[in-house]
């Protein structure tokens, strides 16, 4: 029960520094707003400002709770003597049909959002890296470079407020949190539409957004995405009240908003641009414009900032390509990328429906409700309309880039609204359409429709958010990625990272978990422990080129081919030889690669259990270069390669005096390459050199029976097993 | 950082990846913003140069070499039943009881348990275990035969409690690579039918 009581203390905290933050910048700023629209619009913008103090504190290493509490304290007591009340006015009331309709659907709602969100946290990106990173930088008490997890890359906006909350009421505080942004985006939702006259459009658009499913999915859980639509949607919020006073002092909360928005979630930059482009046009100035672009650069400027410092690449983890560095496999962001745009959908056409009603590829769905959204059409006949649509469909516009079904939560309250003012005209249709959404989106009847793999709400946990189901018990029911984590943190010495190809609850752990994909180091290490038991990626091939004998100061093989993806070039070994000798590598060697010239020393650490891989499709010009420091004879080069590329064409150059590449062999001769017999002894003893000593298997891996066969083959030792995974530690 | 975080980089380098691509988006991105106006061109340009403006390693010397596949020996064989592992249930013959914390078991007259060793060279017998003060007052003196495959290694005379250790290298010939091995230790009087603390026992290399 303290565990409760503390979840709700911690998240009630932090909304109220934020709410106090905002209100402190409103009233500094003397903007007029209604009382309605007040308390969202100053939550949301004070979470941009409260964003950047933790941040601050982070960067200042300084992250101990106690400074959190003064912190969000002194917010709350400055606005406490401020003049809170003054720049509110009341707003017109609204209907009692309307307050009746919307009232019992959005309060059914708000209960079972507001018991999922203080139950333990269970979901699997919440309890995995949003919080898993929360958890590590209170025990950093500060930022710390994490460049083996592409997530840590990401901006992490609203993550910023979990901080404070998981420091006082842990997991479930940090989803109090979002939830508590779920009801600012609702009531935002609610007083626009009352701003623009419409109050049935706006309690039909809310109640579409709120009661959306995937809406509740995620914000009754330590996710982001509707904490991004709420911003978003402050933004363009804000723009309209610019557009009706014209005063210039309230860029300031748009622009801040519009950076806030990219410091929540990379895809809703979009919204800056909106927002550029609205204030350009409707006050045909640049000033306005460089104000708004400024204030933005505050709040998004530090994470890219960040992201240039620790990851040589602003726009991490993505933009490798233009951005090159040794974190990231550019391939992996190709592959990626692909399976974001698809999630092995067949075909797209089917998309407005598995969004809608299925949901089994997407994870989600928004509701039925939505499949009328081709007429929210007619609402461009009103100027709200057409603003609502523009700003929507600017937000949707990176949408085909991650089709996962809540990667359309920020759009969706510009879209509820224009469907609610497509019908503002029909009381009676705006009130059957919420009851019908209200009603198709309640968990027990979801269930009669959905696939069955569709992310929803599928319980109402009341007991396990009092803690009267003990959380161990609650979370090992309902998280799965919990029993990995618990493992870990009981059979792993302290302190000691662990190897796994599965992700588990990051959050629950206190150890560094390397999930195979999640970085190009990971990759590499997965790839040498996977040389154990998989043929195709073993050193099974030699190509050889021989030619007449030459001295030279620095050879290089170049890859002339052009592949399709997945198609990369892998070198373990590359070796010169001379009169059948090889010659001996020492210090004074210099060895480059392009692309990928971070893994270069994997083909030149005499292991065949590591090799370097190009990290892109194979493309010409693509090289392994050695400069032996002075000339050498040599009659002979040879790779040591696996089978798993073909298209690859390869010839040797020599550099000659003129430092120009000279031509000297192509069409190496294949020969069969011997896999030694303690293959699997040399991967795990590579994994320990790097420092990790643990691997979690789960036994849904691939190869998981090759190391369960026979742990000892590997040099690995079973520590522990849970019901489906399985521990090992290296025997020395 | 090089992959293993230990190589040097080279001041030297004349040829750098970095360049090259610097060179290339040089020329593409002036033949796509040709017909731009100046101040636009020069924006797109600046973008392009600071894409091309990476922190890209010059060059890496060799890492250590590792050691060669015929002498790979990363490890020594060590093939011990910790009283504290969890799958120590798995290796137990006979006389181990469950009168047990998490690091030590109480035994009967002969505990036994079964190992693999994948090789035969170089073995070495290894216990660790107790003789409690309490239990000593009942039994006296002990006398303790080392035990492997039911052929006694040695034998050892206890006339004090406490913590004890007994190591001693098996004979070339006891034991065969990739076969069962049962590793025990007797007792020559038990009390109450309980022997010694087991911590741990097994073979090593």
């Amino acid at each position: 029960m303290r565990q409760a009581a503390a979840a709700l203390f911690g998240a009630g905290f932090t909304v109220a520094a934020c709410y106090a933050a905002g209100t402190i910048v409103i009233d500094r700023l003397g903007a007029v707003l209604r009382r309605d629209e007040r308390i969202p619009l100053a939550f949301v913008l004070g979470a941009a400002c409260l964003h950047l103090v933790i941040f601050a504190i982070l960067v200042l290493h300084i992250g101990y709770w106690p400074v959190f509490v003064a912190a969000l304290a002194g917010i709350i007591g400055i606005s406490l003597r401020g003049t809170a009340a003054q720049s509110s006015k009341a707003a017109p009331p609204l209907s009692w049909p309307l307050r009746v309709v919307f009232g019992l659907c959005a309060g059914a709602f708000s209960i079972l959002y507001l018991v999922n969100a203080w139950a333990p946290e269970a979901s699997p990106d919440g309890s995995g890296y949003h919080l898993g990173f929360v958890a590590r930088e209170l025990r950093d008490h500060g930022f710390q470079p994490i460049t083996t997890n592409l997530y840590a890359m990401l901006s992490e906006g609203v993550e910023m407020l979990y901080v404070p909350a998981f420091a006082i009421g842990r997991h479930s505080a940090a989803a109090l949190v979002h939830f508590a942004f779920a009801i600012a985006l609702a009531l935002a939702v609610l007083a626009y539409g009352r701003r623009i006259g419409k109050p049935w459009a706006g309690a039909a658009g809310a109640l579409l957004t709120f009661a959306s499913p995937v809406v509740g999915a995620s914000g009754s859980a330590a996710y982001v995405d509707v904490a991004t639509a709420a911003i978003v949607f402050a933004v363009f919020y804000w723009a309209e009240i610019w557009d009706e006073q014209k005063e210039m002092r309230l860029l300031i909360p748009l622009g801040l908003l519009a950076g806030y928005a990219y410091a929540a979630k990379y895809t809703a930059f979009t919204i800056g641009i909106y927002a550029l482009g609205f204030v350009a046009w409707r006050s045909k100035r640049l000033r306005p414009v460089l104000l708004v672009a400024g204030c933005a650069l505050i709040t998004a400027g530090p994470w890219m900032a960040r992201n240039w410092i620790w990851y040589q690449n602003p726009l991490a983890p993505f933009g490798n390509w233009l951005f090159r560095n040794p974190y990231i496999h550019i391939i992996f962001e190709h592959g990626y990328s692909a399976l974001l745009r698809t999630y092995y959908m067949p075909s797209l056409w089917p998309l407005p429906l598995e969004v809608t009603v299925r949901g089994g590829f997407t994870y989600g769905i928004i509701g039925p409700a939505f499949l009328v959204l081709p007429a929210a059409l007619v609402a461009l006949r009103y100027q709200a309309g057409r603003r609502l649509l523009l700003a929507g469909a600017l937000v949707f516009s990176t949408y085909f880039a991650n089709i996962g079904t809540r990667f359309l939560i920020p759009c969706l309250p510009f879209f509820s609204l224009a469907i609610g003012l497509a019908f503002a005209e029909s009381v009676p249709l705006l009130g059957a359409m919420m009851v019908f959404h209200a009603v198709a989106s309640w968990p027990p009847v979801m269930k009669r429709y959905v696939n069955l793999n569709c992310w929803r709400l599928v319980r109402f946990p009341y007991k396990a958010a009092l803690r009267i189901t003990p959380p161990e018990k609650f979370l090992m029911e309902n998280d799965y990625g919990y029993a990995g984590a618990r493992l870990i943190e009981e059979h792993v010495p302290k302190g000691e990272p662990v190897l796994t190809m599965t992700g588990v609850a990051d959050s629950y752990t206190t150890h560094e978990v390397l999930v195979s994909f999640q970085s190009a180091g990971n990759q590499a290490l997965a790839d040498t422990v996977n040389m154990g038991w998989d043929v195709e990626l073993q050193p099974r091939l030699q190509r050889v080129f021989r030619f007449e004998a030459r001295p030279a100061r620095r050879m290089r093989v170049l890859q002339t081919a052009q592949a399709a993806y997945p198609e990369q070039w892998n070198v373990h070994e590359l070796r010169f030889y001379y009169q059948g000798k090889e010659l001996v590598r020492n210090s004074s060697w210099r060895l480059r690669a392009w692309p990928n010239p971070w893994e270069v020393q994997f083909a030149f650490d005499n292991s065949l259990a590591t090799r370097w891989r190009s990290g892109e499709v194979a493309f010409p010009g693509m090289y392994l270069d050695a400069d032996f420091g002075s000339e050498q004879m040599m009659d002979e080069v040879r790779l040591v390669t696996s089978t798993d590329f073909e298209k690859i064409r390869l010839r040797v150059e020599s550099m000659n005096s003129s430092n120009v590449w000279e031509y000297v062999a192509e069409n190496p001769k294949l020969e069969a390459g011997t896999i030694p017999a303690a293959i699997r002894l040399m991967a795990i003893s590579e994994m320990r050199e790097r420092g990790v000593r643990n691997l979690l298997i789960y036994d849904s891996n691939y190869g998981a029976a090759e190391f369960a066969k026979d742990p000892e083959a590997w040099g690995l030792k079973l520590v522990a097993r849970g019901e489906d995974t399985r521990l090992y530690r290296t025997i020395w | 950082m090089s992959p293993r975080g230990r190589a040097d980089l080279s001041p030297r380098g004349d040829f750098s990846p970095a360049r090259l691509r610097l060179a290339d988006v040089r020329v593409k991105g002036w033949g796509i913003v040709a017909g731009m106006k100046r101040r636009l061109a020069l924006a797109c340009a600046v973008v392009l140069v600071e894409g091309g403006c990476q922190n890209m390693p010059e060059a890496y010397a060799p890492p250590l070499q590792r050691p060669a596949v015929e002498n790979f020996h990363p490890y020594r064989m060590q093939a011990i039943v910790s009283m504290s592992d969890d799958d120590a249930q798995t290796h137990f013959v006979q006389d181990i009881t469950s009168l047990a914390t998490s690091s030590w078991r109480w035994t009967g007259k002969k505990p036994t348990v079964r190992v693999k060793a994948r090789t035969g060279a170089d073995l070495r017998y290894t216990i660790d275990f107790v003789l409690p003060e309490k239990h000593f007052r009942e039994t006296g003196p002990v006398n303790i035969a080392f035990l492997v495959n039911d052929r006694v290694l040695d034998r050892a005379h206890y006339g004090t409690a406490g913590n004890q250790h007994f190591e001693k290298a098996i004979p070339e010939g006891w034991v065969i690579a990739g076969q069962d091995i049962t590793v025990g230790a007797e007792v020559d009087k038990v009390s109450a039918d309980l022997g010694i603390v087991l911590a741990r026992i097994g073979i090593t290399q």
